[in-house]
C-alpha cells in the first residue's frame, strides 16, 4: 500500500451519553476504493462527518497528507463529497453546481471552464448544464453530484450512500462506474453503505462498524474469507448463522452440540468444553448432495437434512434445507444439480476450517 | 382523510357559517369606509352620491404629507432593523446547538406579550430619563422594532424551519465560508421570508399608535393624525386616509401572499 | 495548500471558527437590542413608579404615594377591575368564536388553508385608529346599523354606542384574529386521525373533543387567550372612542396620565401594576400548561 493520504487516529465521538465513534483508527493510501460499511447507527456517516469536518471530534486526530486537520473547518479541507439525497444546489444550474466548489476556490475563468468541461464530459451529463436539477432523472443528479465532488480533484472523496435513493437497475450500473472513476482518478474514495453486496463489488479493502465499534478493517477477502468477529462473519456476505455448545475439542478442531447435531469447527482461542458459541457458515461453503450415495469425508461436518425449497437466482441457486431438528439452513450452489429435488432427502457436508467460530456474545 | 358522516357535515356547514361571518365582520367596516370615502353623504350614503372631494380635502391638509412621509420612514426604518435583527437569529437558531436556545426563543417572542401602550410610555420615560434622547423618529424606530422583531422572527422562523439546512453543510465542504455559504446558498433559497418579515414590520410600524405616539410628541404620523381627527369627530377626510392605508396594506400582503407561495413550490425545501 | 494555512493561522480567522462564538454573534444582536429597548424600559418604569411628578418633571424622591393612591382610592381600582373583566369577556367570545373556525381552516381548507388564515390576520395591519373609525361608523348613533334601522322606521338601538357592549365588539373585532391564528397553528400539527381512535373506542364527538383535540392543542389556545387578554387589558384607543363617558377602561386612564396632566410618575405605577396584572395572567397560564402535560402534539416524534 502506498503512503497513507488519510489517516484516522484513535477518534471518539459522543452525542450525550451515546458513543457514536468509539476509539477508531484508519489508515486509507492513494490507490484505494475504501468503504466504511455498517447497520445503521454504527457511526459510520458520523466519521465521514468528522473527515469532512461537519463534526470535531471529542478524541483523536484526522490527517490529510500527513497535515493535521481535525480541528479545521470544512471549508479549509479541500475534500470532495457525494450525498446521499444528492444536496444539489436548486437555484443553480447543472453548470453552476459542479463549478461551485472551482468559483469557492477563486480559480480563474479558463481553468474554471477546463475543469467544468472535464468533470461533465467524466459523467458523461454534457449537453446538460444549464438544467435545473428539478428537471433532471435520479440518476442523472446522481452524476451532477458526483461531478461536483470530483470537478476540484481533491485528494480523497467522501461518498454517503450515494446509491442509496436510485433503483436496483440503476445502482448496479453505477456502481462499476463509481468504481471506474476510482481507478482511472487514483485518488482514494472513503465509501459509506449498509448495503455488503454494494461494498464488496466496489472496494479494495473494508471497514466494518457497530456500535461505533471498529470491528475489523483489512482487504474485502480478507473481510469475508476470515472474519475476526461474529459480527463481520454475519454482516459480510450471506451466512448461516447457528448457536451452539461445545461437547469437545479435538486439538484445533472443537465439536459443537448444535440442536442435536453435531458441528466440526475451529476452536476459537480460549474456549473451554461446555462454553456456547456462535457458528456461522456461508451458504456456498456447504456442499449439498443426494443423500443416497452420500460418502463420508473425515473431518467435515456432515448433516441430513430434506429439501425444501429451490430459489433460482440465474448463475446460481439458493437451496433451502430442513433438518430433522426444525432449523433452517441456506445453501448456495450450481443452479439444476442432479438428483435435487424438493422434498428429496440431502447430505450437507463442509469442512470444519470452512466455517467461523466465535464465543457467544453474552445475551 | 376520513369519510365525512351526517353529523361531521352539520357541524363543517356550521363552521363555515362561522367562518364566513367573520369574515363579514372583518371586512364589511372596511369595504364600507372605502365606500364613504367616495359618498357625499357620510350619514346615510343611499343612493349612492359619488365624489372625489373628500380625497382633495385631505390631500390638502397640511399634516398629510408630513405625516406620510415620517409613517414611511418609520416603517422602513423597523422593517429592515427588525428583519436584520430576526434573520441573524432564527439562523443561529438553526443552525447551531446551544443549551440558551429555549430562553432566546422566549426573549425574542416575549415583545408579543407586552401591550403597545407599555412599550410606549416606558420606551418614552427611559430614552427621556436614562439615555437622554429626545422622542424623534429614530427613537420611534426602535422602539417599534422591538414589537417588530418578534412577528418578523415569527414569520422567518416558520420558513427556515422547512429549510434544508444539509445544502449549507455541503456547500462548506465544496469550499464556502460561513458567510459565504449564506450569500451563495442560504439566502437565495430563503429571501422571500427575509422579505416578508420585512414587510409585516413596515405594515405594523407605519400603522402603529401607541407605541409611536408617546414617543413622537408632536411630529405626525399617519395614525396620529387620524387619532388627531377621530377626537374632533369623525370626518370624512378619515375615510379617505383609511382607504388609502388599507389600500397600501392589501397591496403589501397580495405581494407577500405570493412571495409565500412560490417558498412554498421551489426551492430548497424539505419534503 | 495555502487556504488551509491562511484559515489556521490568523487569530480572528481561528476566533470565528468557534462555533458558540458564531452562535453568539449572530442571535445576540436582537438579544441585546430587546433587552436594551424593551425589557431595560420596563424595569426603569418600575423605578419612576417610586419617584414623584412636579411640573411636569420626575423627581427622584422615593415614596410609595403613587401606590397608595392607586391601590386605595376606589376609582382607580374600578377602572382595574372593569378592564380586568372586559378582558376576560372578549377573550372568552373570542375563545368561543375562534376556535370552530381555526378548527375548519386546519382539517378542511386543503390548499386554502394559508390564505383563509391570512385573510384573518390581515385586517389586523391596518392598524388600531383605522378599524376604531371603521367600528365606529357602523356602530353609532349615525353609524350604519342605525340609521338602517331608522329609515325603515324602527328605533335605534342605544346599548350599540358609546358602551361597554360596543367596546367588547371593538375589542373582539381588533384582537380575535390572534386567537385564530393560535389556535389554527396548533391544530396544524394535530393529529386528527386521533378522533377517530377516540370514535373507535365509543367517544361522542364533544367527548372526543373534550378529551382529545382540547388537551393536546391546549397551548396553542393558551397562547391564544394571553395574546388577546393583554392587549385588551390595555386597551386605551378602543374604549375611549367606543365606550362613552362611563367606558373609560384603565388604559384610557393610564394615557391620561402621559397626556394634559403630565403625571407620568403615576402613570408609571399604573403601568407597573397593569404589568404584573399581565404577568400573572401569563405566569398562571403557564403554569397550567406545563401541569396538564399536554403532550405537545399528537403525532409521532
Amino acid at each position: 500500500m502506498t503512503e497513507a493520504v488519510l489517516q484516522l487516529d484513535d477518534i471518539v465521538k459522543s452525542f450525550g451519553a451515546t458513543k457514536a465513534v468509539d476509539r477508531v483508527s484508519i489508515d486509507v493510501g492513494r490507490d484505494e476504493f475504501f468503504s466504511l460499511l455498517g447497520p445503521s447507527g454504527s457511526g459510520k456517516t458520523t466519521l465521514l462527518r468528522i473527515i469532512a469536518g461537519l463534526e470535531t471530534p471529542d478524541r483523536g486526530r484526522v490527517l490529510i497528507n500527513g497535515e493535521d486537520v481535525t480541528r479545521l473547518p470544512p471549508y479549509a479541507r479541500r475534500l470532495g463529497m457525494v450525498f446521499q439525497d444528492f444536496l444539489l444546489f436548486p437555484h443553480r444550474t447543472v453548470a453552476e453546481n459542479v463549478a461551485f466548489p472551482l468559483k469557492m476556490q477563486g480559480v480563474s475563468p479558463a481553468v474554471l471552464k477546463q475543469q467544468l468541461e472535464w468533470a461533465l464530459d467524466l459523467v458523461h451529463l454534457t449537453g446538460l448544464e444549464e438544467r435545473f436539477p428539478h428537471q433532471l432523472s435520479g440518476g442523472q443528479k446522481q452524476r451532477v453530484a458526483l461531478a461536483r465532488g470530483l470537478v476540484s480533484r481533491p485528494s480523497v472523496l467522501l461518498l454517503d450512500e450515494p446509491l442509496a435513493n436510485l433503483d436496483r437497475e440503476l445502482r448496479k450500473e453505477m456502481e462499476i462506474e463509481v468504481r471506474r472513476f476510482q481507478i482511472d482518478l487514483g485518488i482514494p474514495f472513503i465509501y459509506v453503505t449498509h448495503n455488503q453486496e454494494e461494498a464488496l463489488t466496489m472496494s479494495d479493502r473494508m471497514a466494518v462498524m457497530n456500535r461505533g465499534v471498529l470491528e475489523q478493517v483489512g482487504p474485502k477477502l480478507e473481510l469475508y474469507e476470515r472474519p475476526r468477529t461474529g459480527f463481520v462473519a454475519a454482516f459480510v456476505g450471506s451466512a448461516n448463522r447457528l448457536h451452539g455448545e461445545i461437547r469437545g475439542i479435538d486439538g484445533a478442531v472443537a465439536r459443537i452440540d448444535w440442536g442435536g447435531n453435531e458441528l466440526l469447527g475451529a476452536t476459537p482461542s480460549g474456549a473451554g468444553v461446555g462454553d456456547r458459541v456462535d457458528y456461522f457458515i456461508k451458504s456456498e461453503r456447504i456442499a449439498i448432495v443426494p443423500a443416497e450415495g452420500a460418502g463420508n469425508a473425515e473431518g467435515h461436518t456432515r448433516l441430513a437434512a430434506r429439501l425444501r425449497d429451490v430459489i433460482f437466482k440465474g448463475q446460481y441457486a439458493d437451496y433451502i434445507v430442513t433438518l430433522p431438528s426444525g432449523s433452517e439452513l441456506v445453501v448456495s450452489g450450481p443452479p439444476a444439480l442432479d438428483g435435487l429435488t424438493p422434498r428429496s432427502d440431502v447430505v450437507l457436508h463442509w469442512p470444519a476450517e470452512a466455517a467461523d467460530v466465535f464465543a457467544a456474545e453474552a445475551p | 382523510m376520513a369519510a365525512v358522516n351526517p353529523g361531521e357535515r352539520l357541524l363543517i356547514v356550521g363552521q363555515s357559517v362561522m367562518l364566513l361571518l367573520l369574515y363579514i365582520f372583518l371586512y364589511f367596516p372596511i369595504f364600507y369606509v372605502v365606500y364613504l370615502s367616495f359618498m357625499e353623504n357620510n350619514v346615510w350614503p343611499f343612493p349612492p352620491e359619488f365624489t372625489l372631494d373628500h380625497y382633495a380635502l385631505l390631500e390638502s391638509m397640511s399634516d398629510f404629507h408630513e405625516g406620510l412621509i415620517n409613517s414611511t420612514l418609520i416603517g422602513l426604518g423597523t422593517g429592515a432593523l427588525s428583519a436584520l435583527f430576526a434573520c441573524l437569529a432564527v439562523v443561529g437558531l438553526l443552525k447551531y446547538r446551544s443549551r440558551f436556545r429555549a430562553a432566546l426563543i422566549v426573549l425574542y417572542m416575549s415583545p408579543l406579550f407586552v401591550a403597545h401602550i407599555l412599550i410606549g410610555i416606558s420606551t418614552l420615560m427611559f430614552n427621556r430619563g436614562v439615555l437622554d434622547m429626545p422622542g424623534n423618529i429614530p427613537s420611534t424606530i426602535l422602539a417599534n422594532t422591538t414589537y417588530g422583531v418578534a412577528f418578523a422572527f415569527l414569520v422567518i422562523l416558520a420558513q427556515l424551519l422547512r429549510y434544508d439546512w444539509r445544502l449549507d453543510e455541503a456547500a462548506m465542504v465544496f469550499g464556502a465560508r460561513p458567510a459565504r455559504t449564506f450569500w451563495e446558498v442560504t439566502l437565495p433559497n430563503t429571501w422571500p421570508a427575509l422579505l416578508g418579515a420585512f414587510l409585516v414590520s413596515f405594515i405594523l410600524a407605519f400603522n402603529n399608535l401607541d407605541i409611536s405616539f408617546y414617543n413622537l410628541g408632536a411630529i405626525p404620523t399617519l395614525p396620529t393624525i387620524a387619532w388627531g381627527t377621530l377626537r374632533h369627530g369623525v370626518k370624512p377626510e378619515l375615510y379617505a386616509l383609511a382607504s388609502i392605508v388599507n389600500a397600501l396594506v392589501f397591496l403589501i400582503l397580495i405581494t407577500l401572499y405570493f412571495l409565500l407561495r412560490t417558498g412554498l413550490v421551489k426551492l430548497g425545501h424539505r419534503d | 495548500m495555502s487556504q488551509v494555512e491562511a484559515v489556521r493561522t490568523s487569530p480572528l480567522g481561528r476566533l470565528w471558527m468557534n462555533r458558540n462564538l458564531r452562535f453568539a454573534c449572530l442571535t445576540l444582536p436582537g438579544a441585546i437590542f430587546i433587552l436594551l429597548f424593551l425589557v431595560a424600559p420596563l424595569m426603569s418604569i418600575v423605578v419612576f413608579s417610586f419617584w414623584r411628578t412636579e411640573s411636569y418633571n420626575l423627581i427622584a424622591e422615593w415614596n410609595l404615594d403613587n401606590y397608595r393612591v392607586l391601590l386605595s382610592d376606589p376609582t382607580y381600582l374600578t377602572f382595574l377591575w372593569r378592564s380586568t373583566v372586559m378582558a376576560v369577556a372578549v377573550s372568552l367570545i373570542s375563545l368561543v368564536y375562534a376556535y370552530p373556525v381555526a378548527y375548519l381552516i386546519a382539517k378542511h381548507g386543503g390548499r386554502y388553508r394559508l390564505i383563509l388564515v391570512l385573510l384573518t390576520a390581515a385586517p389586523f395591519l391596518t392598524g388600531i385608529i383605522l378599524r376604531v373609525t371603521a367600528i365606529q361608523h357602523i356602530l353609532g348613533p349615525i353609524g350604519l346599523i342605525n340609521m338602517a334601522l331608522t329609515t325603515f322606521g324602527m328605533e335605534p338601538v342605544e346599548v350599540l354606542m358609546y358602551s361597554n357592549v360596543a367596546s367588547a365588539i371593538g375589542l373582539v373585532y381588533l384582537w380575535a384574529p390572534f386567537m385564530v391564528l393560535a389556535i389554527y397553528l396548533s391544530l396544524l400539527n394535530f393529529n386528527f386521525e386521533l378522533l377517530e381512535v377516540a370514535k373507535v373506542c365509543g367517544a361522542r364527538p364533544w367527548r372526543a373533543f373534550v378529551e382529545v383535540t382540547w388537551p393536546l392543542n391546549w397551548m396553542g389556545t393558551a397562547i391564544g387567550i394571553v395574546l388577546v387578554f393583554v392587549p385588551t387589558l390595555a386597551s386605551s384607543v378602543t374604549p375611549r372612542f367606543l365606550g362613552g363617558v362611563d367606558g373609560a377602561l384603565y388604559g384610557t386612564i393610564l394615557a391620561h396620565q402621559f397626556g394634559a396632566t403630565g403625571t407620568w410618575a403615576l402613570g408609571s405605577a399604573m403601568g407597573v401594576i397593569l404589568f404584573a396584572l399581565s404577568l400573572i395572567v401569563i405566569l398562571g397560564i403557564w403554569r397550567a400548561v406545563n401541569l396538564r402535560r399536554s403532550g405537545f402534539t399528537g403525532e409521532e416524534a
